[in-house]
């Protein structure tokens, strides 16, 4: 079953079609892999899925049975979709835990008024969501960081903890922006590994937008390929990898087998 | 320097052992301890700064709602002197006019500033910045030309004998009797700015503040907060109003609203600390103190603070709170660092 349907997908900025017409069905379990040039529409997709643009009118998205074609983003996060951000966007004057805490906002068991007349119900809420967060942090191994602003982590611990926060929103679908960009090859190894772990752990459907061809090819289990805005290939990473489409969009014409091969596997 | 650090030290522990008692133990126990500062201050200094006392308490309340809108929710209003004014003027013209009790005028007051609050804040759903500065400028201004030349509103002579709030027979018609009021007050609200700062709600204004595009993906209704945070401290503002036009001798003026308020205001908050749920008392405490101190230079007294403003900008852009918080940080991960050392040798 699709967990997440989209159908003629477009949109526009003025005169320039980021997105046309693009149908992509993301099956409840898998990895899929989103791969295109720069400026091919993945980034766009990325935004129109989650609230952050409106996409143009005869667009439809639909997460898990519901419409979401012109929610605001507030209600996708809350329905069950979490993502990342190519440029992290992190909450960097709170703490790492902080973050984590307001990646669970929708899943908090008080209210406002609750706030202000039972302060003990809320100390205790809250301190048995931090006993989660640490778990998590746990998990992806920032634990020891728990109290640092977020401004103060190294570049790969915010990889991690971009990761962390849209996982303690406990999603459904995770959808990751690049999130191999600026990584080293140990660091993107051990993302990858806790990527997969989350997944299993909590059965989790994963969409990935990457540059980096290896993450994808070792990874996905489907591959959706985009160029100016519309679909050229779907399909297995074997299958995108031999498509004529694709290479043609990624490397250029004039380039034998041995290249191409080369190219893939750097 | 040492000396200042084994105090905070100190008294750190020390309300952190009473929390462990019981958690409104330390509010108490600062209540109790705050009750005899009129009788102190008579003492060592004289009886106007009982009335100074009481000025730094209404202007608690006001920065402690700024720092949740400002600090915390990261919204640049500079409205905030217009909606004391409204909830001054409100709640004056109500026990005046129809001679009700201060118990039901200052309530009125205060929920005409929280709706005047969310026609301030409205504007925040759209934009951002200095374009919500000024937006909210225009809003702030309009409120204290409107009282300036309304009769109603006391135009240029003012609002004269606004009455004094009673219990029963007890009338708090001096400055020690009312300090009680505001003491009590500013208590309250301080209170529950903690709480409601420490909660979910305080951390989604927070992540208000550093980004809105992540927050609303998080889940966080970005212009549901934004609006929650002008209400609340549009709440706040008001009960700071009303609480100063009952003041003995019960007086207001459309002077007592004007710009220079509002920056003295904002230099408490940026002083204190933006986003330091101390920061606004402290800054409130010190500023209202150098404020009244230097009163005869009142010719320089916005340039001073003006400077003084971008300086704390410049070289303590978290304020006071921010070097404390800092202070603290720094000792936690020494400490870690130094259990981590002890485990490896």
């Amino acid at each position: 079953m699709a967990l997440l349907d989209v159908t003629g997908l477009s949109k526009n900025f003025g005169g320039l079609l980021a997105l046309s017409n693009l149908d992509v069905s993301i099956e409840a379990g898998s990895i899929h892999g989103l791969i295109g040039p720069n400026g091919s529409g993945k980034s766009t997709f990325f935004n129109l899925v989650t609230g952050v643009y409106q996409p143009n009118p005869g667009s439809r998205i639909i997460f898990d049975g519901h419409d979401i074609t012109s929610s605001p983003s507030h209600e996708i996060g809350s329905l069950g979709i979490a993502r990342t951000f190519q440029l992290l966007r992190l909450f960097s004057e709170m703490t790492v835990l902080q973050n984590l805490m307001v990646g669970y906002h929708t899943h908090v068991s008080y209210g406002f008024l609750t706030t202000l007349l039972n302060n003990s119900l809320v100390s205790k809420a809250d301190a048995e969501t931090a006993d989660e967060m640490m778990d998590l942090l746990e998990f992806i191994g920032l634990a020891d960081f728990a109290g640092m602003p977020a401004s103060e982590l190294s570049g790969g611990q915010r990889r991690l903890l971009a990761l962390g926060r849209a996982m303690a929103m406990r999603p459904k679908l995770l959808m990751l922006d690049e999130p191999a960009a600026g990584l080293s090859p140990v660091n993107l190894d051990n993302l990858l590994s806790i990527v997969m772990a989350l997944k299993e752990k909590f059965g989790l459907t994963v969409l990935i937008v990457e540059h980096i061809l290896k993450v994808v090819m070792e990874t996905c289990d489907t591959v959706t390929v985009l160029d100016y805005g519309e679909k050229i290939g779907e399909g297995t990473p074997e299958h995108v990898k031999d498509d004529h489409a694709v290479i043609e969009a990624y490397l250029g014409q004039e380039m034998d087998d041995e290249e191409i091969r080369a190219a893939f596997e750097a | 320097m040492t000396a200042v650090n084994s105090i905070i030290h100190s008294i750190s522990s020390f309300v952190d052992k009473l929390n462990a008692v019981h958690r409104m133990l330390p509010w108490v126990l600062a209540f109790v301890l705050l009750l005899p500062l009129p009788q102190i201050l008579a003492a060592v200094f004289n009886d106007y700064y009982i009335y100074l006392a009481n000025k730094i308490c209404i202007f608690i309340l006001l920065s402690v709602g700024l720092n949740i809108v400002k600090g915390f929710c990261g919204q640049v209003t500079v409205g905030h002197v217009g909606l004391y004014a409204i909830g001054a003027v409100s709640s004056a013209l109500v026990s005046i006019h129809f001679g009700w009790s201060f118990w039901l005028a200052f309530p009125i007051g205060i929920l005409l500033s929280g709706i005047a609050g969310l026609i301030v804040g409205l504007p925040s759903v759209r934009l951002e910045g200095a374009y919500l500065a000024l937006a909210t400028l225009g809003l702030g201004e309009s409120v204290r030309i409107m009282i300036a030349v309304t009769p109603l509103f006391g135009s240029s002579t003012g609002l004269l004998s606004i009455p004094e709030p009673t219990i029963g027979s007890f009338v708090f018609d001096n400055y020690t009797k009312y300090y009680y009021m505001v003491m009590t007050f500013a208590m309250i609200g301080i209170y529950l700015s903690f709480s409601i700062l420490r909660s979910a709600t305080g951390r989604a204004f927070m992540a208000v503040r550093e980004d809105t595009v992540a927050a609303a993906v998080h889940g966080i209704n970005v212009a549901k907060y934004k609006l929650l945070a002008f209400v609340i401290s549009a709440l706040y503002a008001g009960a700071a109003g009303g609480l100063f036009a009952h003041m003995p001798p019960g007086y207001i003026h459309h002077n007592n609203f004007t710009i220079i308020e509002m920056v003295t205001l904002l230099l408490m908050v940026v002083l204190g600390g933006i986003g330091h749920i101390w920061g606004g008392i402290l800054g409130a405490i010190i500023v209202t103190i150098i404020y009244d101190q230097t009163l005869e230079f009142y010719f320089i007294q916005p340039l001073l603070f003006g400077m003084t403003m971008i300086l704390i900008v410049i070289f303590m852009p978290r304020g006071i709170g921010g070097v404390i918080d800092r202070y603290f940080m720094t000792k936690k991960f020494m400490k870690i660092r130094e259990e981590n050392s002890d485990g490896t040798s």
